[in-house]
């Protein structure tokens, strides 16, 4: 389908359209752009339970202040495991990775599509536990709550299960596409720094989302029949510890890819390769070992030994190391380059931003007093929220401004982008620094963000939400604008480096057919 | 000025031990500050000085890594990562180990309530301590996970069920400062709110002596109410008619309740008595047998209190009874 003129003028979109076509697609590039649609979707979710807790909680709790925990409880899982972890490795992952290393397609083309398939599934189980019973135990399935609340925790258990399994699936295919399918003149180290991000996270999808899942099952499996390593009578730091063990490097496996994007997309708006990519890749897989090592940094105060907490404690703050090496030469790459001054790089200052103050929370949750003060308050779900909503996100936005010529075949207007990139910023930090206040003087996570004791920070935080809400609105009806008005777009607008930009844009199904 | 806008983020502090938790946060957060500024406001200036002149022009390869400047840049941050580690480590070595001569507590955690346990027996819903005297909290959960929160004293301990934590504070400046459950438990509604009172030696030893007797100048049912809110009941069953876990107790004594067994039940003072020591007997149609047995932590003089204060809250008040009455106003009268 690529050989005919008309064709490849648009194409892999060229190819069989209808949903049913595009369901059963096994193209890499169709099952990335699906991908891109159902996780906006859930980060559409996610604003609107966020949402639903700054209306109802404008008035205090409202009547009926179960609402508020319930959506809390949806919000994060939705966020974190439907969002966070697996956005860009299944977005910007599936797209760009075999064209980045010469590849036609992913290793297993059938476990793409499967992945996706898993996801959806995982997605409506989920909603439909929100629809028949929500239940309201926190997003951390504590144990024996988990056991004894009421709702339907069935559907969400099973939807769990799925987004797991979808995970592993996503991961396995990315290791094995970039093991097996590198062209024959690249090795490891000639590999750009957005497929050595998504590799590395690749790992980590793969080995916490089989490990999900089975938690998850034996979680079930307590509920339902009351046996089982989480059952009915076993210790709840038995579940939580695993629950961390899973969750806490979900943070990192966001992290990885979005820094390996950020700096395939900065060396591509500066025209100049990054002055030390071995320190780059080394501070990478750094980062990969401190995020599997640091889940106990949850545990302090729940009953851990003191001792323990402690170790855990100073593997945490080892982030700083791999955080300083990334820092200085995203810095170092832009130092005498040729830059652009284009949406991408508003994303980039956003996430340069957001990244260095998750990094400065990580200290003050790491430090052993001041941690055990301000762990399990607002201040610590304010860094999970720096992640997700200033770093994961922020690399998304300026991969897909910087991609979306080679993705869709249309040009971008960088005016508005960097006005939509700008009221993000905006946003995301007028909404998460009045939340690090209220943490700091104690109001506890994940009670609704306005509980008790603030004093027009709330406000302020559900302001902030317009922002991002209006800024994400205008990048997103950008990037739809720029598919209704049909300007030719080369095949290599920014000038960078890289096989992606060597075939056409859109790519031809095939890619380098 | 820093300072200034430090005070706006922690509380005031009143313990003696606010300051081995506000010292380490007031230095890292002038050192992230400074950090988070200056690596930005290094990016903005690359992106302004080295902006793109025209559309053919690349970067200069190889530039920007600089051996000493490198060299320099990761010193700072493992310096700051040390800091952290060894400014906050004294004051977490103090919090484990409580001073000799501190004052026991007992806390006891339920949904919706904190009970305190003093020496000698006396419990209460609000946390006393006298200005200058170490408390010690020794803290169980008798249903889900818990926490408690008492940020003037930059306190924060999860009480899991199955194990007994620990925290101690030494309160400094008397004033009343909140306490709370901190720990999402759930689906009833209400988070455990109460107060850590710290009064003045004098104050806190005449309050030790009236809290000696829950009847001492109390009525039955101000006892009963006293009850409600102690033990948690508050958490499932309302006084105003809204229906939670359990049913509401407006109106529930003396009328006919229909139970999942399709029988009815005269609801008087021997039910209430079954219904709290043995709660999932005689199950109201539409609840779930979920109440945790009250058998053991409520004596007979507690009921029947809890059933005076009930009256109170019902229509059927002291009319609709016939023998129930007089058999309840016996174990009231007993005592």
């Amino acid at each position: 389908m690529s050989n005919g003129a008309v064709a490849s003028a648009r194409g892999y979109l060229a190819g069989p359209s209808g949903l049913g076509a595009w369901f059963s697609s096994r193209d890499h590039k169709r099952v990335g752009m699906m991908y891109l649609g159902w996780t906006m979707g859930v980060l559409l979710l996610g604003l609107l339970f966020q949402l639903l807790m700054v209306i109802r909680s404008v008035g205090g709790m409202g009547e009926d202040p179960a609402i508020i925990f319930r959506a809390i409880t949806y919000d994060r899982l939705l966020l974190v495991f439907l969002f966070l972890a697996p956005v860009i490795p299944v977005t910007l992952g599936y797209f760009l990775l075999p064209l980045q290393i010469g590849a036609r397609n992913m290793a297993l083309p059938g476990l793409s599509i499967w992945s996706l398939r898993f996801y959806a599934a995982g997605l409506v189980f989920l909603l439909a536990s929100y629809v028949f019973g929500a239940v309201a135990c926190g997003w951390t399935l504590a144990t024996p709550l988990s056991l004894t609340a009421p709702g339907s925790f069935t559907p969400l258990f099973l939807g769990l299960a799925l987004v797991g399994l979808s995970w592993l699936q996503t991961g396995v295919n990315i290791i094995l596409t970039v093991n097996t399918g590198r062209d024959e003149d690249m090795g490891f180290f000639d590999m750009p720094l957005m497929t050595w991000g998504v590799y590395l996270g690749g790992y980590l999808l793969a080995a916490m989302g089989i490990l999900l899942a089975v938690i998850v099952l034996y979680l079930a499996a307590g509920r339902a029949v009351g046996h089982g390593p989480f059952g009915p009578g076993s210790d709840p730091l038995a579940w939580l510890g695993y629950f961390w063990f899973v969750t806490r490097p979900a943070a990192y496996f966001a992290v990885i890819p979005a820094v390996g994007v950020i700096f395939s997309v900065v060396e591509g708006i500066s025209r100049k390769r990054t002055p030390g990519y071995r320190w780059v890749v080394g501070a990478m897989i750094t980062l990969l070992a401190v995020g599997v090592s640091t889940w106990g940094i949850h545990l302090g105060p729940w009953g851990q030994a003191p001792q323990t907490t402690f170790v855990f404690s100073v593997l945490s703050v080892l982030v700083v190391i791999p955080a300083a090496v990334l820092g200085y030469f995203l810095l170092a790459t832009l130092y005498r380059g040729a830059v652009a001054c284009a949406a991408p790089t508003t994303f980039t200052v956003a996430f340069l931003l957001h990244a260095g103050i998750a990094v400065s929370i990580s200290l003050f949750l790491a430090s052993p007093a001041p941690g055990a003060y301000l762990g399990a308050t607002m201040f610590a779900t304010a860094q999970l929220n720096y992640i997700l909503w200033g770093c994961v996100l922020a690399a998304l936005l300026a991969g897909l401004n910087f991609w979306w010529p080679k993705m869709t075949g249309h040009t971008l207007n960088q005016a508005v982008g960097r006005f939509g990139g700008f009221l993000y910023l905006l946003g995301v930090n007028l909404m998460f620094i009045p939340q690090l206040i209220l943490g700091a003087r104690g109001v506890p996570a994940d009670m609704g963000p306005f509980a008790e004791g603030a004093t027009g920070l709330g406000e302020t935080s559900g302001l902030g939400m317009l922002f991002l809400f209006f800024g994400l609105m205008t990048v997103v009806s950008n990037f739809i604008g720029s598919l209704v008005c049909d300007k030719p777009v080369a095949d290599n607008p920014w000038g960078a480096e890289g096989r992606e930009w060597l075939v056409s844009s859109p790519p031809p199904a095939g890619n380098f057919d | 000025m820093t300072m200034m806008f430090l005070a706006t983020w922690l509380p005031r502090a009143a313990s003696g031990n606010a300051g081995v938790v506000d010292g380490p946060f007031q230095n890292l957060y002038v050192i992230t500050a400074f950090s988070v500024v200056l690596v930005t406001g290094l990016a903005l200036v690359f992106i302004r000085t080295f902006g793109r002149q025209d559309e053919d022009q690349r970067g200069d390869e190889g530039s920007g890594f600089s051996r000493p400047l490198f060299g320099l840049w990761m010193l700072a941050a493992l310096a700051m990562a040390v800091f952290s580690i060894a400014s906050g480590l004294p004051g977490y070595v103090d919090s484990t180990v409580p001073p000799y001569g501190a004052v026991p507590v007992g806390v006891t955690a339920r949904t919706g309530a904190f009970t305190f346990e003093y020496p000698g027996g006396n419990s209460v819903d609000t946390l006393h301590a006298a200005v200058g005297q170490p408390v010690v909290l020794t803290m169980e959960s008798t249903d889900v996970v818990h926490g408690l929160s008492i940020p003037a004293m930059r306190l924060h301990q999860a009480i899991v069920p199955g194990r007994t934590s620990r925290a101690w504070f030494t309160p400094t400046l008397a004033d009343t400062f909140a306490l709370q459950d901190d720990i999402f438990s759930g689906d009833s509604l209400l988070v455990a709110r109460t107060a850590l009172v710290v009064q003045n030696q004098a104050d806190y030893d005449a309050w030790m002596q009236s809290v000696a007797d829950i009847f001492a100048g109390r009525t039955l049912p101000e006892v009963g109410e006293l009850l409600y809110n102690r033990m948690g009941c508050k958490a499932c069953h309302t006084i105003n008619g809204a229906k939670l876990v359990g049913p509401s107790f407006l109106n529930v004594y003396g009328h006919q309740a229909k139970l999942r067994d399709g029988s009815t039940v005269l609801v008087d003072a021997e039910y209430i008595k079954e219904s709290i020591l043995y709660p999932n007997n005689k199950v109201v149609e539409g609840y779930e047998p979920v109440m945790t047995p009250f058998l053991g932590k409520l004596d007979d003089k507690e009921i029947g209190a809890i059933v005076e204060w009930l009256k109170t809250l019902s229509e059927h008040g002291g009319a609709a009874e016939t023998g129930a009455a007089a058999a309840d106003s016996t174990a009231g009268g007993k005592e």
